[in-house]
């Protein structure tokens, strides 16, 4: 417990600089919430226009919050961006037996994964599918043929035949997508 | 000390990578690296304090003075450590000693290299801003520096500035791209229409805009090398006869109905082939516009062909590539297709439309190849689509035939009617508008999926246009024939007037006689200037008629099915008459056909291409916006065939069909004798013989002769014919290779899965058989109490 605490607090602290000067050009607002009431609500977030048009925007939202809450502190705030920092090389040999750092490809995907799975089941179903296609698509496909896209969607992705796509079969889908460099930020200037 | 030298050993060891994993305060960080950089920046420091001010106008103020308080220090500490580390390998100023080792060159190399890494990566790590912003600036600096120094002795200087040429040139060529990409026009629009409308709609306006860019590049050539010197360095008009309105169509000369038959003053212009005289060299620059009048018409055919070809091989080029042969295409498409750094409201429109488009597509493709196919009855009724739409065609080609010839016969006689003399255009014209919608409805008879129908579409019209060229080259032909066999008499006629102008009585006195005005000489028909209107005319009507058939077809429709639409009694969008789609087929035969209206004519009326140029500028934006505003997208949105390889086979067949009646005019007919830069030769090709023999010196004259010699000509071909037919079984055989390679590529990766879920299952199994023991165990200690301890049986004991 003492070691992740010890080693969350090392990546959250690394994250400090860099997030900061990331936010500074985009949301002055957004930066003085973060600064005086060291906590961020909803509403501020809807004021990045990237994520205020995007279809997953809430759900991407949803990711900062914890369970049931409306406000997330500072450190909630970096535990989710900690998803996003590149992996680099040395890295990897360093901590084989200890807790996966929240930057790995793994935790990238499961970032990903909960996205789609609103239940939080560990499977995305159908009707999470169609949700999420409906996000997408809005009303320019017929309900049949959104269907029969989720149906095929399952049916390419699915392995062990239970007709929902769990975390492995995910991973699978995406195993030829290069995460380590997608779902990153990098920085420089 | 011990950090010191730690850090001394991995600067030699090649990682200069500082890993601070405590966040350090910024002066314990800049004293370590001036540790471990001390040397270098100890006999360098001048050099770098150069290389740092220049970087350092883009930082801050503050940041600047603490530099300067860093090469202050650095100073200070090059005196303490040159006292400390005489001993240690210098490196050495390259003003000072031009020798360096050997070994310390590869060392010096090996951290350039280094460094280059740490440059190109920087942007990945994990680090602190501050932290970044140092480092790279070191490396900047420290590459900058040995770089240079890299080469040996007195080449150094050299090494050095090729070096940084090198590094110019590779600057300038990326933004050179990146300007090139900037300049190509119109693509914004060319990406809203394929997001709103698919991929094969785009695919007609980025054949428009290559088509824009091939005549842009004729209008360059005839323009600049025909028309331009001949008005700068030409006789003016009304010097000579050919170029002046004769006296008898003067008064209408300047009417607008006489100008827009391209009549009048505009016959007598640059514009047509008459205009221009035959004197061998114009002007103090004794430019030969003859030989270049023919040379450009000659060119013209050859950059076109040589432009389709090069489009053609490298659109094949693409397709060898390989085909991704993914399994997920779906999954794809919903897991990855929203691109999160759009920030812009109508960018994010666009990429809805384009989402859903391919989400169509992809479904569109899905139904086609999970069709259940008769196969007796499909064929079946493909034949008989086939049978029925040859029956078409070839009435239609029996109709234009006996149209034609009475429309011979109608010119014979006097007094025809409107109807009479119009006949051959009227059914023309019919036939175009109603042949297409028939052979799209026998089409439906066939089931292909909708690109190979789209194919078979064009293909169709492609076949009843023919019959239209055919019809207009006869006409066009008999006329010619008719000029030229009416030319011996006018050219009697002419020299009689002049003789009798010049020998009539009342001349007899001493007092030079004014030469006849020009306006009154007795001209010959000139067929080459009535060929060059004919397809100027030809040229000027169709465009009319493309942008009023949208205008009243697309967009009329549209605001006659929106506005109407409330007090109309069914509900005019979704039943009769809608919107209309995007016609892609009619559309792109439509280009084509126009440029191998150009392509014939622009030997007889060098302007014509300048048309063409204004025409297809409009037809950009004017399209672009009838599509935008009146049309709907099709029904069953197709991806278009990956490349265009099927326009540019069309497209290189009319060129080779608007070839012929060029080249057969230019072989076999003599050039009219009053007009046009070939007027008095025999035939038009005489000129490059002419050429040839006065402004060559004697022995080219003699090498061509050799050339045009049958019997090396033959020979010729026959070898051009034998490498094509290596090269042809060169590639298959390259070909063949290749899919033999992709095979052996998916079997091993097939082998791989397989061993993987081999071993995934063995895992499996041997999990849970563990799993199994544990809770047999544990059930087992619980019964029998604390004397069974409970094992700790590992999966590895199994």
């Amino acid at each position: 417990m003492r070691k992740c605490s010890v080693y969350s607090l090392n990546s959250l602290l690394t994250f400090n600089q860099y997030v900061l000067n990331a936010y500074y050009g985009q949301d002055m607002a957004l930066l003085k919430a973060l600064e005086e009431l060291h906590r961020l609500s909803r509403e501020d977030f809807q004021r990045i226009p990237e994520l205020a048009i995007n279809p997953l925007g809430d759900r991407i939202i949803n990711a900062f919050f914890p369970e049931g809450e409306d406000q997330v502190n500072f450190r909630g705030f970096m535990r989710t961006l900690a998803h996003f920092r590149p992996i680099e090389d040395n890295e990897k040999s360093k901590d084989v037996n200890g807790p996966e750092p929240l930057n790995s490809r793994s935790n990238k995907l499961h970032f990903a994964f909960r996205l789609y799975d609103l239940d939080k089941d560990d499977k995305i179903s159908r009707d999470e599918l169609l949700q999420v296609l409906r996000m997408m698509v809005g009303v320019n496909i017929s309900d049949e043929q959104l269907g029969s896209i989720a149906d095929r969607t399952i049916q390419e992705a699915d392995q062990d035949g239970d007709s929902a796509i769990s975390f492995t079969e995910f991973v699978k889908v995406l195993e030829k997508v290069d995460v380590e460099q997608k779902m990153s930020i990098r920085f420089l200037h | 000390r011990r950090s010191h030298e730690s850090k001394r050993e991995e600067k030699e060891g090649g990682n200069t990578e500082i890993k601070a994993r405590i966040p350090q305060r910024k002066k314990d960080i800049r004293r370590k690296r001036r540790e471990v950089f001390g040397e270098d920046e100890w006999s360098k420091a001048e050099k770098s304090c150069n290389g740092k001010r220049k970087r350092d106008w883009k930082t801050s103020h503050k940041e600047q003075k603490e530099a300067k308080n860093r090469e202050k220090q650095i100073q200070r500490k090059k005196e303490k450590q040159l006292k400390k580390h005489s001993s240690s390998p210098s490196i050495s100023n390259s003003s000072d000693n031009e020798f360096i080792a050997e070994e310390e060159m590869a060392h010096i190399m090996e951290q350039v290299e280094e460094k280059k890494k740490v440059i190109a990566t920087i942007r990945n790590k994990p680090w602190p801003m501050m932290k970044k912003l140092e480092v790279l600036r070191e490396a900047q600096a420290f590459v900058e520096k040995f770089e240079g120094a890299l080469g040996k002795g007195k080449g150094k200087k050299f090494y050095a500035y090729k070096m940084m040429m090198n590094k110019k040139w590779i600057k300038f060529k990326r933004d050179f791209d990146n300007f090139k990409t900037q300049c190509i026009p119109w693509e914004m629009k060319i990406k809203e229409i394929e997001s709103h409308f698919g991929s094969s709609v785009a695919s007609y306006f980025i054949f428009l805009r290559w088509m824009y860019g091939v005549n842009l590049v004729l209008f360059g050539l005839i323009f600049g090398l025909v028309i331009i010197p001949e008005i700068l360095m030409g006789m003016p008009y009304g010097s000579i006869p050919r170029k002046t309105v004769p006296r008898a169509e003067e008064e209408k000369a300047m009417d607008f109905s006489v100008l827009w038959d391209f009549e009048g003053y505009i016959k007598y212009s640059a514009l047509f082939y008459g205009y221009y005289n035959n004197q061998r060299t114009i002007g103090w620059l004794k430019y030969r516009l003859p030989m270049a009048y023919f040379m450009v018409g000659v060119s013209v055919f050859g950059y076109s062909l040589m432009v389709v070809i090069r489009s053609m091989a490298s659109n094949a080029q693409e397709n060898t590539g390989e085909g991704n042969g993914d399994n997920f295409t779906f999954s794809f498409k919903m897991f990855t297709s929203w691109d999160y750094l759009i920030g812009n409201t109508e960018t994010a429109d666009n990429k809805y439309a384009s989402i859903t488009t391919s989400f169509k597509e992809s479904i569109v493709d899905e139904q086609e190849s999970n069709k259940e196919e008769n196969i007796h009855l499909t064929r079946f009724l493909r034949v008989l689509a086939n049978f029925l739409i040859i029956c078409c065609l070839c009435g239609s080609g029996y109709l234009i035939y006996f149209v034609v010839k009475r429309s011979q016969e109608f010119s014979k006689m006097q007094n025809v009617s409107w109807y009479e003399r119009n006949e051959v255009e009227i059914v023309m014209s019919l036939l175009g508008m109603f042949c297409p919608p028939l052979f799209e409805t026998i089409a439906a008879l066939e089931n292909y999926h909708p690109r190979i129908g789209l194919k078979w579409q064009l293909g169709r019209i492609f076949a009843l246009f023919l019959g239209n060229l055919y019809t207009f080259l006869l006409a066009l032909m008999d006329d010619v024939h008719l000029k030229l066999s009416n030319e011996e008499a006018i050219k009697n006629i002419t020299h009689w007037t002049l003789f009798n102008y010049y020998n009539a009585s009342m001349w007899n006195e001493s007092v030079t006689r004014p030469p006849l005005h020009p306006a009154d000489v007795p001209r010959g028909s000139c067929w080459e200037t009535t060929v060059g209107i004919e397809f100027v005319r030809l040229t000027v009507s169709d465009i009319l008629v493309t942008f009023i058939t949208i205008l009243l077809g697309d967009f009329l429709r549209a605001c006659f099915v929106r506005f109407m639409n409330y007090c109309w009694c069914w509900d005019l969008e979704a039943g009769f008459p809608s919107y209309s789609e995007f016609d892609i087929s009619g559309n792109v035969l439509g280009l084509i056909f126009n440029q191998g209206m150009i392509w014939m004519g622009s030997f007889y009326a060098p302007g014509l291409v300048g048309i063409n140029v204004l025409r297809l500028l409009t037809s950009m934006y004017f399209q672009c916006w009838a599509v935008m505003s009146s049309n709907v997208p099709h029904e069953r949105v197709f991806k278009a065939s990956k490349s265009n390889n099927f326009y540019m086979g069309l497209l290189l067949l009319v060129l080779f069909l608007s070839l012929l009646p060029v080249a057969y005019t230019i072989m076999s007919l003599p050039p009219s004798f009053d007009c046009g830069p070939f007027s008095g030769k025999n035939r038009m090709y005489d000129v490059i013989q002419e050429t040839i023999e006065n402004d060559f010196p004697a022995f080219v004259s003699k090498i061509f002769g050799y050339i045009a010699n049958p019997g090396l000509i033959i020979p010729a071909i026959l070898l051009m014919a034998l490498a094509i037919y290596y090269l042809n079984s060169v590639s298959k055989g390259l070909a063949r290779a290749n899919t033999q390679l992709r095979k052996k590529i998916q079997a091993l990766r097939e082998a791989e899965k397989i061993n993987k879920s081999n071993k995934a299952s063995a895992a499996m199994k041997s999990l849970q058989d563990t799993n199994n023991f544990k809770n047999t165990n544990q059930l087992q200690a619980t019964e029998e109490g604390k004397l069974c301890w409970n094992s700790p049986l590992t999966p590895l004991q199994f």
